[in-house]
């Protein structure tokens, strides 16, 4: 039972920087290798506030206009730029902002684990299982921040199009919409949901380095495709069961050194029985 | 179309040729080379009758004008604070030797290249240190780069001296090769023979990813198995697990967990015991120094572990360590800068009981004489994390202390 | 099949310039050596070229020629370290000469790569573009965590190779490094050459094209996840041989992505590129393992990410195209040598195909993008085919 609480609270997290992924990949059509060092610079503003003496709402707030400024900068500067041509391009540029933002942090902070405190909520027990508050914390508001986005984009003039602007860009455009404006704001709400999501983490994993975010940033990316890209449903029901899947693996003693080929070995088994991924609308591909 | 195939065939035969002709050439010289080390190796089985001198110029060190001692480590990477640890707590006494006035008036540098903590760049570092006129060595700072550093030093006869390599393949990679830290094997012994004695339900949460970890692990799970102790095992994979609610929720009713890890990870764990309510007593070895800045004021369990080296030591000689240390870079020393500090002044120790006098000295023939120097029985050496004397093999003996936090 | 690869469609001077300039380098080095001028860390870093040559090469065949990204080429590199050194390490009993252990653990290992190869080409019948990339890269991770947890390999401490390990005593590893490396060469760039590369570059333009012209591409997809997986596995090999221990460290996705990066930068479908990108990237590696105190070595790290960045994004920023022609090697090589080339010799040179632009491109043009300034304007008309 513990395990499954967890897990799910481990998936919650997963979740919340899946969604940043798939946000990002359905509409601008680029894998954003970066977006996990963007959790780590969220962290280190967390840190640095609360080192420096500031409540931990003031930290939180600080943290999500850095990553948006940080998220909407690096849109800007290294992906705008090359909006038309190849992916594989954009992807290289991904790749070498993550590598970026990771020596940059290390110049600034250091190589070593930094220990961030976040006043501990404690622990309730809950049937018959004790589980700290923070995961239950981190549960609910990751799922509310989920269905705020869902509305958000179901609901909205900004969300409409940016559905219109992942489904045909070029007809999206003819239809007046600013297609670069859109981009970037959706950016701006993934780099958001990297803030958020690195609150949630630090409030479970105390501690922040320059390499933090990228393994939680594949694994995600992960979940986002075991999901189905694109969606956000799939993105939650993609993170939550590599969280479960995760530590349901770590808890038998036999299986858990294997446990990263586990859920890789799923993602693989998952693509390949149905390519889309769970919720993953089907695209009919052009001549 | 078979012009161009005639083309191929000719360049391939020819280089294949030309290849030959250069081996030939080469391996009557390294014939009469590897006589002379197998000679070389047969001597160093009677430690004091090793024939060296000192006085010969090495191959790359005529342009010497201090005595370097060159070390790889990772700087950048995940493992960089090792590494930069290690650097900092050397270079700091190399700076007090030199402050000191050197040996005999000629100054010591040191010359630490970055590896990632991966074996290819401790093996490139370690060439490019050689032929920068490295005379002696630290190696390398973790297990797998430090034992790519050794078999490399053993195919020249450099010696090197790891701060914090603990695993035994690296001193076993050559004679010339020396640690300074516990031997993995060590720690577990030392820690099961411990927890057996004095407590029932025991716990273990190790990094299966991690050589250091499961080095600890394998000699502690052959000893409990030896002193018939049950106990309960759970491992992580530190490259991929952060989250250890699901390790301490299954231990979470021992008296005590052995963390067989590095202090990042156990801070971590001991936050997940203030979370999950388990107060249970956490017990590690060496790699747990440090973690008192990885916990808070929330974490109530007791935590101590095995250790050579205690920063709060009341040692005249750590606290003069630890004060300059500070000064020099305002934190704190960990253990990996106290073994730097230490293998630096093992070194240093060695080469004035030698009586060195010889900047450009031929590393072959410092390796040799440092070796003897090291494994003979009337040489021991005093640092802040205790005294030292080492064996035949290459591994240190010397006495742990126990430091409890809290 | 295989007659048409060890045949090559034609001869030019132009098309084996790669081979002599490899093949000088090797008799330099050995005349070099031979002398005793060599250098030992010189020595080593040959073979690390070698060894990157060999995977740069061979990623490009997936990437550059098939037009599939794959993360996970270190995965096949990890499988020839571990499997090949093994075997060579259980020959090396039986057998002395550590020459002969290398060539054949070199074949088994890159067999047993191969083999894997096949089952991640599998899955590259179903998926495209970034799935694939990301299967290729939990495929990798997979391997990976496998081998860390093998009590055969050593486990966390790795597998250590130094019984089979080339010393300084034994004939230079470099030698033997780079005749594989022409070899590769060879096999690849008339493999590039014969009517099967032009089948996988048909595939890459537009595999719904390419299948109704009668190409078999579940074949050729399978066909060049196998070949390049081999190679990798032999440089994997080459690796267990240079270096001890073989660690599974090494090969996590960040190897994947560098010898990416070394495909990139050479530019996707050419051979000559990536030897030269695999070239440079070592060389800047050991040049840039210099003394920075502390944290400041991230510094290098930041070079590196900003040099990619900007390289990456000069060559394909649409904006900075015309720039771009203005002051690229290649525009100032074609108009010094305009006068002597015939629109005849590109359309009729199969040395050209690798010319065309990457399927990821083709695909642009068919579902054209209108941006105001962003017009398409249709190629240069030698691109349609005869």
């Amino acid at each position: 039972m513990s395990i499954l609480f967890d897990g799910l609270s481990l998936g919650a997290i997963y979740a919340l920087i899946a969604l940043g992924y798939t946000m990002v990949y359905g509409i601008a059509k680029m894998l954003n290798f970066a977006h996990g060092d963007i959790i780590m610079v969220g962290a280190y503003s967390v840190f640095v506030t609360l080192a420096s003496g500031g409540h931990i709402a003031l930290a939180c707030i600080l943290s999500i206009v850095l990553c948006v400024i940080m998220g909407v900068v690096v849109e800007k500067v290294a992906y705008k730029p090359l909006r038309g041509s190849s992916p594989l391009a954009v992807l290289i540029t991904a790749i070498g902002v993550s590598y970026l933002l990771q020596s940059i942090s290390q110049l600034i902070f250091g190589a070593d684990p930094k220990n961030v405190t976040i006043a501990s909520l404690g622990a309730v027990t809950l049937f018959g299982a004790k589980i700290s508050v923070s995961s239950i914390v981190t549960l609910v508001i990751g799922a509310v921040i989920m269905a705020a986005l869902t509305v958000f984009v179901k609901k909205t003039r900004t969300g409409r199009a940016m559905v219109a602007v992942s489904e045909d860009k070029g007809a999206a455009m003819l239809m007046g919409i600013n297609v670069n404006k859109i981009i970037s704001v959706t950016f701006a709400i993934g780099s958001a949901l990297a803030a958020a999501a690195s609150l949630f983490y630090l409030m479970q994993i105390p501690s922040v380095e320059p390499t933090l975010g990228s393994m939680p940033g594949i694994k995600a990316f992960t979940a986002a495709v075991i999901g189905g890209i694109g969606s956000i449903p799939g993105a939650m029901i993609g993170g939550v069961l590599l969280g479960v899947i995760e530590k349901v693996c770590l808890s038998v003693p036999v299986l858990a050194p294997y446990t990263t080929a586990v859920e890789f070995g799923l993602l693989i088994v998952i693509l390949l029985v149905r390519p889309i991924g769970l919720l993953g609308k089907k695209r009919r591909e052009k001549v | 179309m078979k012009k161009f195939s005639k083309v191929i065939a000719l360049l391939l035969s020819l280089s294949l040729v030309l290849c030959f002709a250069a081996c030939g050439g080469n391996t009557e010289e390294t014939t009469a080379g590897s006589e002379e080390t197998t000679a070389g190796s047969e001597e160093t089985t009677v430690a004091a009758d090793i024939a060296y001198d000192l006085t010969k110029e090495g191959e790359y060190t005529a342009d010497n004008t201090e005595y370097v001692i060159g070390a790889t480590g990772p700087l950048t990477g995940d493992a960089a604070s090792y590494g930069i640890s290690v650097q900092q707590g050397a270079q700091l006494a190399i700076d007090e030797i030199n402050a000191a006035g050197g040996l005999n008036g000629v100054n010591f540098k040191l010359d630490m290249k970055d590896d990632k903590a991966t074996a290819p760049d401790a093996s490139t570092g370690y060439d490019a240190l050689f032929e920068a006129g490295m005379q002696a060595s630290l190696g390398s700072v973790t297990s797998g780069s430090a034992e790519s550093f050794a078999t490399r030093a053993a195919e020249d006869g450099v010696f090197s001296l790891t701060p914090s390599a603990s695993a035994d393949p690296v001193i076993n990679a050559s004679n010339n090769s020396f640690r300074v830290c516990f031997g993995d094997p060590d720690n577990g012994i030392m820690s099961a023979e411990k927890l057996a004695k004095e407590y029932k339900n025991i716990g273990v949460i190790y990094d299966s990813s991690d050589a250091y970890s499961s080095g600890i692990y394998d000699a502690f799970k052959a000893k409990m198995a030896e002193l018939n102790v049950t106990y309960i095992e759970q491992s992580f994979d530190a490259e991929n697990n952060r989250d250890f609610s699901t390790q301490v929720e299954a231990l979470k009713d021992c008296d005590v967990i052995f963390l067989p890890i590095y202090y990042t990870e156990a801070g971590l764990i001991a936050k997940a015991c203030v979370a999950k309510g388990c107060d249970a007593f956490l017990f590690g070895c060496d790699g747990l120094d440090g973690v008192a800045s990885q916990i808070d004021a929330t974490v109530t369990n007791k935590i101590s572990y095995l250790t050579p080296f205690d920063v709060n030591s009341e040692d005249a000689k750590v606290s003069a360590f630890v004060t300059a240390y500070e000064t020099k870079y305002s934190a704190k020393p960990d253990q990996f800068a106290a073994d730097g500090y230490d293998a630096v002044y093992a070194i240093f120790e060695a080469m004035k009981a030698l009586g060195v006098n010889n900047v450009k000295v031929d590393p072959i023939e410092l390796g040799k004489a440092l070796t003897a120097t090291f494994t003979s029985a009337d040489f021991s050496f005093d640092g802040v994390t205790g005294g030292m004397v080492w064996d035949a093999s290459g591994a240190c003996v010397k006495e742990p202390i126990i430091v409890e936090l809290q | 099949m295989i007659k048409s690869i060890l045949k090559s469609d034609d001869f030019k001077l132009k098309n084996c310039i790669n081979y002599i300039v490899v093949a000088v380098a090797l008799v330099a080095a050995c005349t070099l050596h031979g002398m005793g001028e060599l250098k030992t860390s010189y020595m080593n870093l040959l073979v690390q070229i070698g060894y990157s040559i060999i995977l740069a090469v061979s990623l490009n065949l997936v990437v550059g020629f098939l037009g599939e990204l794959s993360l996970g080429h270190a995965g096949f590199m990890c499988v020839g370290a571990y499997l090949g050194t093994f075997i060579s390490m259980q020959l090396s009993e039986v057998i002395e000469s550590k020459i002969i252990c290398l060539l054949i653990s070199m074949l088994c290992g890159g067999v047993i790569a191969a083999v894997f190869g096949f089952l991640v080409g599998l899955p590259a019948l179903r998926l495209k573009g970034d799935y694939l990339a990301i299967v290729t890269l939990a495929f990798g991770e997979i391997i990976r965590t496998i081998f860390k947890n093998l009590p055969w390999f050593g486990k966390a401490m790795g597998l250590s190779t130094g019984a089979v390990k080339f010393t300084k005593k034994d004939t230079p590893l470099f030698i033997i490094v780079f005749i594989t490396v022409l070899v590769v060469l060879f096999l690849v760039q008339n493999l590039v050459r014969s009517k099967h590369g032009r089948a996988i570059t048909a595939i890459r333009d537009n595999e719904i094209a390419a299948k109704a012209m009668g190409i078999n591409v579940t074949f050729y997809k399978l066909f060049v996840f196998v070949i390049a997986a081999f190679f990798a596995g032999v440089a994997g090999v080459f690796y267990g041989h240079y270096t001890t221990p073989v660690m599974y460290t090494f090969f996590s996705y960040n190897y994947s992505i560098e010898i990416l990066v070394m495909v990139v930068l050479g530019g996707m479908g050419s051979i000559n590129g990536s030897i030269i990108a695999a070239t440079l990237i070592p060389i800047i590696n050991f040049k840039l393992q210099e003394k920075l105190p502390g944290d400041l070595a991230a510094l290098k790290f930041l070079i590196y990410a900003l040099i990619l960045i900007g390289i990456v994004i000069f060559n394909n920023a649409p904006k900075l195209a015309p720039i771009k022609e203005k002051i690229s090697i290649k525009a100032i090589i074609a108009k010094l040598t305009a006068k002597n080339r015939k629109p005849e010799d590109i359309l009729n040179d199969p040395a050209h195909w690798d010319k065309i632009p990457t399927k990821i491109s083709m695909d642009e043009v068919l579902s054209t993008d209108i941006q105001p300034g962003n017009e398409y304007v249709p190629d240069k008309p030698e691109k349609g085919g005869k």
